[in-house]
């Protein structure tokens, strides 16, 4: 049952993986208690696990934490949605004009190598301390990380589909829709799926810009008290909401592509 | 110079590198014409051109008397590689190959998408994505998707190219008896002799890079029309096959 694990390239149920995964958690965080419990690191630096999920039910209980969680998400999927509903025409059109392609690529690939952090103070003049800066951050990390993304899927359409569907009639505009953006599908939701991911990352940056709600800002005033139990509660609530929307992301995939 | 397809001294060159030189060669409506030369010769890029998807870089290539300028359902396209589109069911994938006419109805379109599922021998299989079967039922799906087009000529490069020796044969044997069924105009490319020769009313035998037509061999009149399997084994398919060969040495100095 379990000898294919240790087969070079070899398959295993899902069960079995589902299984390895939860041992492997089980076991990490069955040391770290045993390390923060034998006093091998001062609790300040590494709090035990029991001590953070003590700290997250009282966050949960009493500091309001899934308010923060629900200001936190919104803030993400706004700022993502926005990226991606730009990103995806603007990359398509990228690699589909060479016209557009040679406009943006050089601005693009300059403005994606900038840290986001660096760019705090600009958007604070640009925008204030209120929502639209944190939105706009957000927006950075992901539009054009994303925007090169799905113009390199839409590179990668292969161009006998291309002649296919233009010797059956097609225009451009009907090999666009009918047979590039079906043929990108797959790769398109899994590189969404990535840049939600990586549009959590910035999420400590936007919200410690003159905020007063949101996992980040939860976080943020936590390491001013040295509440590393709370600091810590707050990553694992981050760490959680990306596991299940990846996961769900991932049987959507399943979902809409049963051809794979 | 006749014909319903036409090269009227259509040469290409894609920047500096000559491809094709300058050709004229005129091919009749519904026979199987197969393109025979070393590989990279500009056989193909002969073949797109038809297609209206390489535009000659001069002289001309006429359809019915008609100049070709971008492509269109009336010449489809087969490729080597598998073209079904994996996100469409074979049906479908046959389906898409009328999506844009706007001169069949629904009930038209079912009763074309019908006739070639069961004459490509893929009504079983009518509801299955293109990696659920072989690659020899891959190709049908894409010959017949051409087909349902309503293409009159059929542009294929090298598609059994990818197969098994016993799908190759099977799929030769099919393509020629739809060839002259549904009539149609078929432009084959290959490098394969004992295919061209199998599968041709004529072949047109092209040089080295840049391509030039450097014999045309009659295939029809030596074999008749009908090619059973089992004409591979004849003395006079032995033979052609040999001319074949030999007027590929020594006129191309090439081993395709």
């Amino acid at each position: 049952m379990f000898s294919s694990l240790f087969v070079f390239r070899g398959r295993a149920s899902p069960m079995v993986e589902f299984a390895v995964s939860v041992a492997a958690a089980v076991i990490v965080v069955a040391l770290w208690e045993l390390a923060a419990r034998a006093g091998i690191i001062a609790p300040q630096f590494l709090p035990s696990p029991s001590r953070v999920v003590i700290a997250l039910w009282t966050m949960l209980t009493e500091q309001n934490l899934l308010w923060h969680v629900a200001v936190s998400t919104a803030r993400v999927w706004i700022a993502f949605l926005l990226a991606a509903v730009m990103a995806i025409p603007i990359g398509i059109m990228m690699s589909s004009y060479r016209i557009v392609g040679a406009a943006l690529e050089p601005m693009i690939d300059f403005i994606r190598y900038l840290p986001v952090p660096a760019l705090v103070p600009l958007s604070i003049i640009w925008f204030g301390v209120g929502e639209e800066t944190k939105i706009f951050l957000l927006w950075l990390g992901t539009f054009f990380q994303l925007v090169l993304l799905v113009a390199d899927d839409m590179r990668r359409v292969p161009q006998e589909f291309v002649e296919v569907a233009r010797t059956v009639g097609a225009n451009s505009r009907q090999v666009m829709i009918d047979v590039a953006l079906r043929w990108m599908g797959p790769t398109l939701l899994d590189n969404l799926r990535i840049t939600l991911g990586w549009c959590w990352t910035y999420l400590i940056i936007a919200e410690i810009v003159a905020a007063d709600s949101g996992i980040g800002y939860v976080i943020w005033t936590a390491r001013r008290f040295v509440k590393t139990p709370e600091v810590m509660a707050g990553v694992v609530v981050i760490g959680l909401i990306g596991l299940v929307t990846d996961q769900l992301l991932r049987l959507l995939h399943r979902r809409l592509f049963r051809y794979l | 110079m006749t014909g319903y397809v036409q090269f009227v001294d259509t040469a290409k060159s894609f920047g500096p590198v000559n491809v094709v030189r300058k050709t004229s060669l005129g091919l009749d409506r519904n026979s199987l014409v197969v393109f025979l030369g070393p590989s990279g010769c500009g056989k193909t890029t002969l073949m797109r051109m038809v297609g209206g998807l390489d535009e000659p870089s001069s002289g001309s290539i006429l359809l019915g008397g008609e100049k070709v300028v971008r492509p269109d359902r009336r010449r489809g396209m087969v490729f080597q590689s598998y073209s079904s589109f994996p996100w469409l069911t074979v049906e479908k994938n046959i389906a898409f190959g009328m999506r844009y006419r706007k001169d069949l109805d629904g009930a038209e379109k079912a009763e074309r998408i019908g006739h070639y599922l069961d004459l490509f021998g893929l009504a079983d299989f009518a509801g299955s994505y293109p990696n659920r079967i072989s690659g020899g039922m891959r190709q049908r799906v894409a010959i017949a998707r051409t087909l349902a087009a309503g293409s009159d000529v059929l542009l294929m490069d090298e598609p059994f190219g990818a197969l098994d020796a016993l799908t190759r044969e099977r799929l030769q044997v099919e393509l020629r008896q739809i060839q002259i069924r549904e009539e149609k105009t078929v432009i084959f490319v290959t490098h394969d002799v004992e295919e061209a020769v199998f599968l041709a009313d004529r072949i047109i035998l092209f040089s080295r890079r840049p391509a030039s037509i450097v014999a045309d061999i009659d295939v029809a009149a030596e074999l008749g029309p009908d090619r059973p399997l089992e004409i591979r084994e004849t003395q006079k398919f032995f033979e052609l096959r040999n001319k074949v060969l030999h007027l590929i040495r020594n006129e191309t100095g090439a081993v395709v």
